[in-house]
């Protein structure tokens, strides 16, 4: 095991590991007990999905990084980030509404770009005022995939960089289809009136 | 929403903490009973006893062993019906590189840590798919390819079958190999890669080339996508299959070697790499690797008749007859007389090649029908070679000339020569050589399609 993503992957599986026991524990004293433990939960969840961008990060930035491109379903790929944000953002006082308009499914990384979306929401949760819409849309170039809050928008465009946005453009730019990559935008043109996060990938 | 409460799950995991915790989240959903397996061998036991309606495999499952492995053993053996749900779990992002590469996939697979909410959702959408798909299993599985067809068409016409657009494809192109249209299926295959350059998609195109025998096209396809997936292991098997057909049998044995080395645990290519070292005369390799998959491929019924032929052939080839021989008496009568033709005239062909005194009136009883029956490639080197041995030059030149004039001609050529030569009788295999080119030439002038030349 020379090389150190291998060092670092093993790693993180373990620790990700103790943190399914962990979740676990909670959902099997939640059923037993009629608690609330979402929250518990939710900061787990949290935890996993830090550790999984921190190796995604290094994974991406690499010379050889590949993607795992699958056909996808939008509509479960928003469902399931709602899933994993939604419950969490009421407790905090805000309301996400997903809205799906693609049937046909798309080739992309699911797992990547759902950590990617999950943490955009989790983003936007940091500035929105009561909202955030997640959404899935086609137009002539291709996949749009958006997460757009009601929150005071981005302070300078392009804004500062971050790990996060490092990784998103990385990841973007990864979804090469016919020849063309994937862009990420981010501007304050959402229609909720704050900073909208955008992934375009090419058709 | 389904209800788990009349499913059966069965949890695969060898770390006793991690089965806990899958219980757990199993229960939680409503699971009507949760069973464990602890291991990769009791894994298989308990499905092929008692199937259950869906199972949480982990990926990791010790021993060198993966949850990949054990789905591809289930399908080899047809243990696992279309309508069981296989859920893989696991601890990392890494398993989504195989589940993107491979043909054969899980339902789906999800990654530590998760919710029982989203496992719910996950197997939801398996159920109902499933659902949808339904008809075409039965189908499938009553070799209604006709009826599959149609029942495929129809999803993919519908607004239902929409968001399985590509699984459709895929399934059609599946269907029409099975059912021989080798042309249709490069097709469907071409069709979805004008959609996106799927690795699974490109070998699938490699596979019907193969089919159709249009050899160099297949290889440069399978070239590409063994180049740029270097970890997806099927298509190295589709490569060394093609690399065979076109003769390079050392090519064929280093892609299978280097493979074998990362999957040493799985013994169909050990199979596939067997015959590749055998053509490339390289019999120390085929006959430890035939040894290898005689004594660890376990499961019952996973060792033919055709593996200790195999093995046998190898021994008769490097020249140790009484290996051979020992391996062939060891085998009852009562077995051998089950055995297809083609088996039964490989046995008495290799029996007679390492004791004359024991198989060679076998041979001459079957001397008849080896004349008339079509045989496998494999089958009829064997025949030849011991009508060689025992001085029947017209049974061995039928063989011979039969043999370069198929597809399988450039798989075989360097065998045929070879054995030709070790008797002596090179001048007659540059006789059959030249007929078969006459043959072809006059077939030629004929419009037709011609076959492979034999060089």
């Amino acid at each position: 095991m020379s090389d150190p993503l291998d060092v670092l992957a093993s790693g993180v599986h373990d620790a990700k590991n103790q943190l399914f026991f962990a979740e676990t524990l909670l959902a099997a004293r939640e059923t037993a007990t009629g608690l609330d433990l979402g929250e518990a939960r939710y900061a787990i969840e949290a935890a996993a999905l830090r550790l999984s961008r921190t190796l995604t990060a290094y994974r991406l930035m690499r010379q050889d990084a590949q993607l795992a491109i699958v056909p996808c379903i939008l509509d479960d790929l928003c469902a399931e980030v709602a899933l994993a944000q939604a419950k969490h953002l009421r407790a905090i006082g805000l309301e996400l509404t997903v809205d799906c308009q693609v049937t046909d499914p798309w080739p992309l990384d699911r797992d990547l770009i759902a950590d990617m979306l999950n943490n955009a929401v989790q983003n936007a949760a940091r500035f929105a005022r009561r909202q955030i819409r997640l959404s899935a849309l086609t137009d002539d170039s291709g996949l749009v995939l958006q997460v757009e809050d009601d929150g005071p928008g981005f302070a300078t465009l392009p804004p500062a960089s971050s790990t996060g946005l490092l990784v998103a453009g990385r990841l973007a730019a990864l979804h090469i289809r016919h020849e063309l990559s994937g862009q990420l935008h981010l501007d304050n043109d959402s229609r909720l009136g704050g900073a909208r996060f955008a992934l375009h990938l090419p058709r | 929403m389904i209800d788990f409460s009349k499913s059966r799950f069965l949890v695969i995991d060898d770390l006793p903490q991690a089965r806990d915790a899958l219980r757990t989240i199993a229960q939680t959903i409503g699971a009507f009973s949760v069973e464990f397996a602890s291991n990769y061998q009791d894994a298989i036991y308990r499905i092929r006893n008692n199937a259950p309606d869906v199972i949480l495999c982990d990926y990791m499952l010790g021993e060198g062993r993966s949850g990949q492995q054990l789905l591809e053993e289930l399908r080899r053996f047809n243990l696992l019906a279309d309508e069981t749900i296989f859920m893989m779990v696991t601890g990392e992002q890494s398993y989504e590189q195989v589940v993107s590469a491979v043909e054969l996939v899980p339902d789906d697979y999800i990654i530590k840590p998760f919710s029982p909410d989203k496992l719910t959702l996950r197997l939801e959408r398996i159920a109902a798919k499933k659902l949808l798909f339904g008809k075409y299993y039965r189908q499938k599985r009553q070799q209604d390819f006709q009826g599959a067809l149609k029942t495929l068409a129809g999803l993919h016409e519908s607004e239902a079958g929409r968001p399985y657009r590509f699984e459709v494809l895929r399934q059609q192109a599946e269907v029409l190999l099975a059912k021989g249209d080798a042309q249709a299926a490069e097709s469907v295959y071409r069709k979805i890669l004008e959609n996106y350059e799927f690795p699974w998609a490109r070998a699938g195109v490699a596979r019907t080339l193969h089919k159709q025998n249009r050899l160099t096209e297949a290889r440069q396809e399978i070239d590409r996508v063994v180049g740029g997936t270097p970890n997806y292991f099927d298509a190295a098997d589709v490569k060394a299959t093609i690399c065979m057909a076109q003769g390079e049998h050392e090519e064929a044995q280093k892609v299978l070697d280097d493979v074998s080395k990362k999957t040493p645990r799985n013994y169909l290519r050990k199979r596939l790499l067997a015959e590749a070292a055998t053509l490339n005369g390289d019999l120390d390799k085929a006959r430890s690797t035939l040894a290898d998959v005689l004594s660890n491929d376990s499961m019952p019924g996973a060792v033919t008749p055709e593996d200790r032929l195999s093995l046998a052939r190898s021994h008769v080839i490097a020249g140790d007859l009484i290996s051979a021989e020992n391996l062939l008496v060891k085998m009852r009568d009562s077995e051998v007389q089950n055995f297809a033709l083609d088996n039964q005239a490989s046995f008495a062909a290799l029996l007679a090649v390492c004791s004359p005194g024991k198989g060679k009136p076998k041979f001459v009883g079957l001397r008849p029908a080896l004349f008339e029956t079509e045989l496998s490639a494999t089958t009829r080197l064997d025949v030849m070679r011991a009508a060689l041995s025992l001085s029947d030059p017209e049974l061995a030149d039928r063989h011979a000339e039969h043999l370069m004039s198929s597809p399988d001609a450039k798989k075989v050529f360097g065998a045929i020569r070879t054995q030709y030569a070790l008797h002596g009788r090179e001048m007659d295999f540059r006789e059959i050589q030249k007929q078969v080119a006459l043959k072809r030439i006059r077939h030629e002038e004929t419009p037709a399609k011609p076959p492979p030349p034999a060089e």
